[in-house]
């Protein structure tokens, strides 16, 4: 694999945003999706996160996945802002539909209504969805 | 268009793989490039050597490489997503490359565009 | 497999613990004698560093976010390539991962 360190010294930035969409367990798509958002924010890009349908779930507190045999990686979205990830969003209807709030999340997070969501996915240059 | 592709989801188990297919051949059909096709999740199930389908059902497997001996398209399974699910250069089928997800990162910042496939 | 007062504990083709629980002081001790690496105050700092890291947050850190944390919790003098590759020759987040008794950490590191 190519080190980041060694991309030429003209870096393209691209705005990435990495959707989460699903519940935290019961597929593996979120602890992969969380795998990858790790490994990019190497790259020195415009990284962001946004949390969405059963996808704010990932980020909620108080979760404990050992007793089902599963590692508790919602921990480690405590590390994004050491990773340089600080822009995550969620969305409002879904959050509410969910009956949480930004309080019950274990990271800092911005609110955005659906029409804003969107209008920040049109604004993206990459957007990986699972 | 200069593409990446993503492929998200187990070859027979989910539409993902052929709608990733089609759209491949299609877009080079009509003189697109496509620099990468990069598999994860369960995507690197489209990788694997010991898939035997039915005679009467098309073969993924095949499907991809014969794409990739056709056209300049990098086929690139993720290690990490691999090695979960028993791909490993062991089971790798022909045609198919193990990298990691820093290429595909890089694929994504050098495409004009990315392309996702899967839920 | 390392061996250690009797016991013998299971690693992986590079030497990382199979089992997280069987780590201990005595094993990273070994482990690190094994790297010909002399633990002094300044390696356990870092070591003990990782090991409160992966607790909270279930990762061992990529080398640049480990080199930017120890720098902001340890002090800055520390939060240095030069300090941490002078500390573990074979990667402060590699070896010294090892030798924390955590898994190897993946991806560009």
């Amino acid at each position: 694999m190519t080190h980041p360190d060694d991309t030429p010294a003209e870096i393209v930035v691209k705005r990435f945003l990495y959707v989460n969409r699903k519940a935290p367990h019961g597929t593996i798509y979120a602890l992969e999706e969380l795998e990858m958002v790790l490994i990019a924010a190497m790259f020195e890009q415009d990284v962001h996160l946004a949390f969405l349908d059963d996808g704010v779930f990932q980020i909620k507190k108080n979760q404990k996945p050992a007793e089902l045999a599963l590692k508790d990686f919602s921990k480690t979205y405590g590390a994004l802002e050491d990773y340089g990830v600080e822009k995550i969003y969620v969305e409002k209807e879904s959050i509410e539909e969910r009956g949480l709030t930004p309080d019950d999340f274990i990271i800092p997070t911005t609110v955005l209504r659906r029409d804003d969501m969107s209008a920040l996915m049109e604004s993206m240059d990459v957007v990986l969805t699972a | 268009m200069d593409y990446v592709i993503m492929v998200n989801e187990g070859p027979y188990n989910h539409q993902a793989s052929d709608s990733a297919y089609h759209f491949a051949t299609h877009a080079l059909d009509k003189g697109h490039s496509i620099r990468r096709i990069f598999f994860y999740y369960d995507g690197v199930l489209n990788g694997t050597k010991f898939s035997a389908p039915q005679s009467d059902d098309r073969n993924i497997v095949k499907r991809w490489a014969a794409l990739a001996e056709d056209h300049p398209v990098d086929l690139a399974i993720c290690v990490a997503a691999g090695l979960r699910r028993g791909i490993t250069d062991d089971s790798l089928a022909d045609g198919f490359r193990i990298t990691g997800l820093g290429e595909f990162i890089e694929s994504c910042i050098d495409a004009e565009r990315t392309v996702v496939f899967g839920d | 497999m390392y061996e250690l007062n009797g016991k013998t504990i299971n690693h992986d083709e590079e030497g990382y613990i199979v089992n997280l629980d069987d780590w201990s002081e005595e094993l990273a001790d070994k482990i690190a004698k094994d790297e010909e690496l002399d633990m002094t105050e300044e390696h356990w700092e870092v070591v003990k560093f990782l090991r409160d890291y992966y607790q909270e947050y279930q990762i061992a850190p990529a080398v640049r976010v480990l080199t930017k944390a120890v720098g902001k919790r340890l002090g800055q003098d520390k939060g240095s390539n030069k300090y941490l590759y002078e500390l573990f020759p074979y990667g402060p987040a590699k070896q010294a991962c090892k030798i924390a008794g955590l898994p190897k950490p993946t991806g560009c590191v």
